[in-house]
């Protein structure tokens, strides 16, 4: 089994399979991620490839403070990633709910709902940060365990 | 400043209780002073028939202490906006929906139900916006005595203090 | 117009022939469906490029066309006027330029505006122009934005990856002058915070060169290649009656032939000294708010060019009281996606009353609720996207309702069958042709 476990890092390590959700964000955040797959920054040459469903991806990549219209949302896709799982909290409002902090629909980030492996802040965050927080969060699949970084 | 005045001169000729509760606050804008259910649906009636303020861009809602005011935004071709208010006691907030006239205030209206707790009548059919489903009847978050640090969002309820005692500690 | 016609022609002639043959050449899965006289589809809120907010559309259909659309949505509503109401004016302008990521600018320059009229203080020229500058570039970004996203949905990928790689030489100006990508910050009450020097004119006017070439291509392309006009053409309408009616704003009123510039109307900032042409087209469909779209960002680098040629020497900010005199204002400012308002009321304390954002997209869901019946279901993409909604500008939720069956889709299983349903029909965008051109400066 030890064996089956090292092959299924190596498999997610080597490709990620990416899901981004809006939880509630100004845009800002989600524009940069989706530049992150254009051809300057360029995701898809080290193997990163986005997926529309949750049931084929590896890693969630969350934007926005989160609302009280779609936490509900938001825990059913992280229930539906099959494992192992791993979550980055894109933006201050992801991290922490930012500047919305206190608005009365407004849960607050995404570790109110579901447990975060990496958060990056910015307003909104650069391209190159997300990048650099998926190759982070892939330099610890190999060691089995979730740490939490902070960039 | 002619174009704004003229209007004005005819408004208040038409309607006589307009007189000195309508003014030009500067080029291009034109602002009344609150108006009764009644006053307040000639009027539109006839800015809209007779003097071709074709488009209600907004209408935005306002809490005044004891009422809930209603501010409509028209403008007509030269584009000169007129804010038309309408005024109604928070106790009985009735107003009539202006959607037939102009259709594209539908979803502008249904916030005012939702925010304030305005009831309009006419409003046609469908989904209320834009709080979550689940919110809890009778809290209108925009109205002044409403405090967001007392609502609970993990239960969606609104725990006001007992007593004055408590205000402090939140 | 001649060509115009004859692609309007060719595709009436599809339609009718696609209605004579029937249901010939679909499987026998989709005949069943067909032959139930509605069905519910319901696409749910997208994790997908395009609308990339959460939202809900509930879409009825009566075989294959869209009989009503109803839009939920509410899902990024956050609160944002309460705050506003507890926080002082500096503070409440980092908030209201994050009501949207992509029209900040336009957010902040329009409560600066409503706050500086109220206080009565005027900005320095040099300040204004510089907001004119910034403005026009987010106009450019926004609308190359928009054409990437449009042609993703139609499927044409090539123009995706082009369009936002020339963005990217847009967003490397804007980080110059105001040191971020997004969310510019460079407004402040009583002018601009940061000034621009020589050499960053210079670089600003090296990129409007090369933009104007890439610009004038796209022009070309969507104005002469057939594929692409059949996927454009005839495709929601609103007429200038129903755009009158249902009081749309920017592009879309425009492609109708409606005039509602406020650049032009009730000019701001420095657009009283700066010749601005306005853009209008007849089509009052997809295609008419393509163009209407890009003329927009060749107008938008006349009017750079002009501001940098033209910028006066002098202060770009001025002192602003903390504590503005009570008073009400409405302040409006022409966002790439039309006319936005924003209504303040002090009371004379240095917090706001009462703090209203009406944002250009929420003038247009009436209109596209009316544009997409009578549509199919595989124009739906294109024509939602081609309002340009920006949801968190709205929200801060397409039903379906017939008795028979409920099918659930999400954005991309829409997406898919819209471009599958046309490659059944022979019209395949992928396989436009952009030929090598020498695109890099």
């Amino acid at each position: 089994m030890k064996l089956l476990q090292k092959a299924i890092n190596w498999a997610t390590r080597k490709s990620p399979w990416i899901i981004h959700y809006n939880a509630g964000s100004c845009n800002g955040c989600d524009i940069e991620t989706i530049d992150a797959l254009t051809p300057r920054f360029d995701l898809e040459r080290i193997g990163i490839v986005q997926q529309g469903s949750p049931r084929h991806a590896d890693i969630l990549i969350c934007t926005g403070a989160v609302t009280i219209q779609t936490k509900e949302r938001l825990k059913q896709i992280y229930d539906q990633m099959p494992e192992p799982k791993y979550v980055i909290a894109v933006g201050t409002c992801a991290c922490s709910g930012g500047i919305f902090d206190g608005c009365y629909c407004v849960m607050g980030g995404v570790d109110s709902v579901i447990p975060v492996d990496v958060y990056v802040p910015g307003c909104a965050v650069r391209p190159e940060a997300i990048i650099s927080a998926v190759q982070k969060l892939l330099d610890t699949i190999d060691e089995r365990k979730k740490i939490k970084y902070v960039m | 400043m002619q174009a704004e005045q003229e209007i004005i001169d005819r408004l208040c000729e038409k309607f006589p209780f307009l007189n000195s509760r309508i003014h030009v606050q500067r080029q291009k804008r034109i602002f009344t002073g609150h108006l009764i259910k009644e006053e307040f649906e000639q009027v539109i009636r006839y800015l809209h028939d007779e003097m071709g303020f074709y488009k209600a861009n907004h209408v935005v809602g306002t809490d005044e202490g004891e009422n809930l005011g209603f501010i409509y935004l028209l403008t007509n071709k030269e584009g000169i906006i007129l804010a038309l208010k309408e005024i109604a006691p928070k106790s009985d907030p009735k107003i009539n929906s202006m959607t037939g006239m102009y259709p594209s205030l539908e979803r502008h209206e249904r916030e005012l139900v939702d925010l304030f707790g305005a009831e309009v009548q006419g409003l046609p059919e469908g989904p209320s916006y834009p709080l979550p489903d689940g919110w809890p009847k009778g809290n209108y978050p925009l109205r002044k005595e409403w405090k967001p640090e007392y609502f609970d969002k993990n239960t969606m309820t609104y725990n006001p203090p007992v007593n004055d005692n408590d205000k402090g500690k939140h | 117009m001649d060509e115009n016609k004859e692609r309007m022609e060719s595709r009436v002639n599809a339609e009718n022939k696609e209605s004579r043959e029937g249901t010939e050449g679909m499987d026998s899965k989709e005949n069943r469906k067909n032959q139930e006289r509605n069905r519910v589809v319901i696409p749910i809120g997208p994790q997908h490029p395009s609308l990339k907010e959460p939202s809900s559309f509930t879409i009825t259909l009566e075989g294959e066309k869209v009989v009503d659309a109803v839009v939920g949505i509410g899902y990024v509503h956050r609160g944002l006027e309460k705050a506003c109401e507890s926080r002082t004016y500096i503070q409440n302008l980092y908030l209201i330029e994050r009501v949207c990521g992509i029209c900040s600018h336009t957010h902040s320059t329009a409560f600066c505006q409503g706050i500086e009229e109220l206080a009565g203080i005027t900005i320095p020229r040099r300040a204004a122009y510089i907001r004119v500058i910034v403005a026009e570039l987010e106009r450019l970004h926004s609308h190359l934005l928009w054409l990437g996203v449009a042609a993703h949905e139609i499927g044409f990928d090539t123009l995706f990856m082009y369009s936002w790689r020339d963005r990217e030489k847009v967003l490397d100006i804007l980080a110059e002058i105001c040191g971020n990508r997004v969310n510019y910050g460079i407004n402040t009450i009583g002018g601009v915070r940061r000034d621009i020097d020589s050499e960053m004119m210079q670089n600003i006017l090296k990129m409007a060169d090369y933009l104007q070439e890439q610009l004038k291509y796209y022009l070309d392309l969507v104005m002469t290649d057939q594929t692409l006009s059949a996927r454009l053409v005839g495709i929601g309408k609103l007429s200038y009656e129903e755009a009158l009616k249902f009081g749309v704003v920017g592009p879309v009123a425009r492609a109708a032939g409606i005039m509602d510039d406020i650049r032009i109307i009730e000019p701001y900032a420095a657009y009283g000294e700066i010749p601005v042409k306005p853009v209008t087209d007849t089509h009052a469909d997809v295609f008419g708010r393509t163009v209407v779209r890009i003329k927009e960002m060749l107008e938008s680098l006349e009017i750079i060019r002009f501001s940098v040629k033209n910028i006066p020497d002098g202060d770009i900010a001025v002192k602003a009281p903390k504590r503005v005199p009570a008073g009400e204002v409405i302040s409006r400012t022409e966002a790439p996606r039309g006319e936005n308002i924003h209504y303040i009321r002090s009371n004379g304390t240095d917090m706001p009353d009462r703090v209203r954002v009406r944002a250009p997209s929420q003038a247009n869901w009436q209109g596209m609720r009316h544009m997409l019946q009578g549509q199919y279901l595989a124009d739906v993409p294109i024509t939602i996207a081609a309002i340009d909604p920006c949801y968190s500008c709205t929200d801060r939720a397409i039903i379906v309702n017939s008795e028979s069956s409920t099918e659930v889709m999400d954005w991309q299983g829409l997406r898919q069958y819209s471009i599958d349903w046309y490659k059944k029909r022979g019209i395949d965008v992928s396989q436009v042709k952009i030929p090598e051109r020498k695109l890099y400066v």
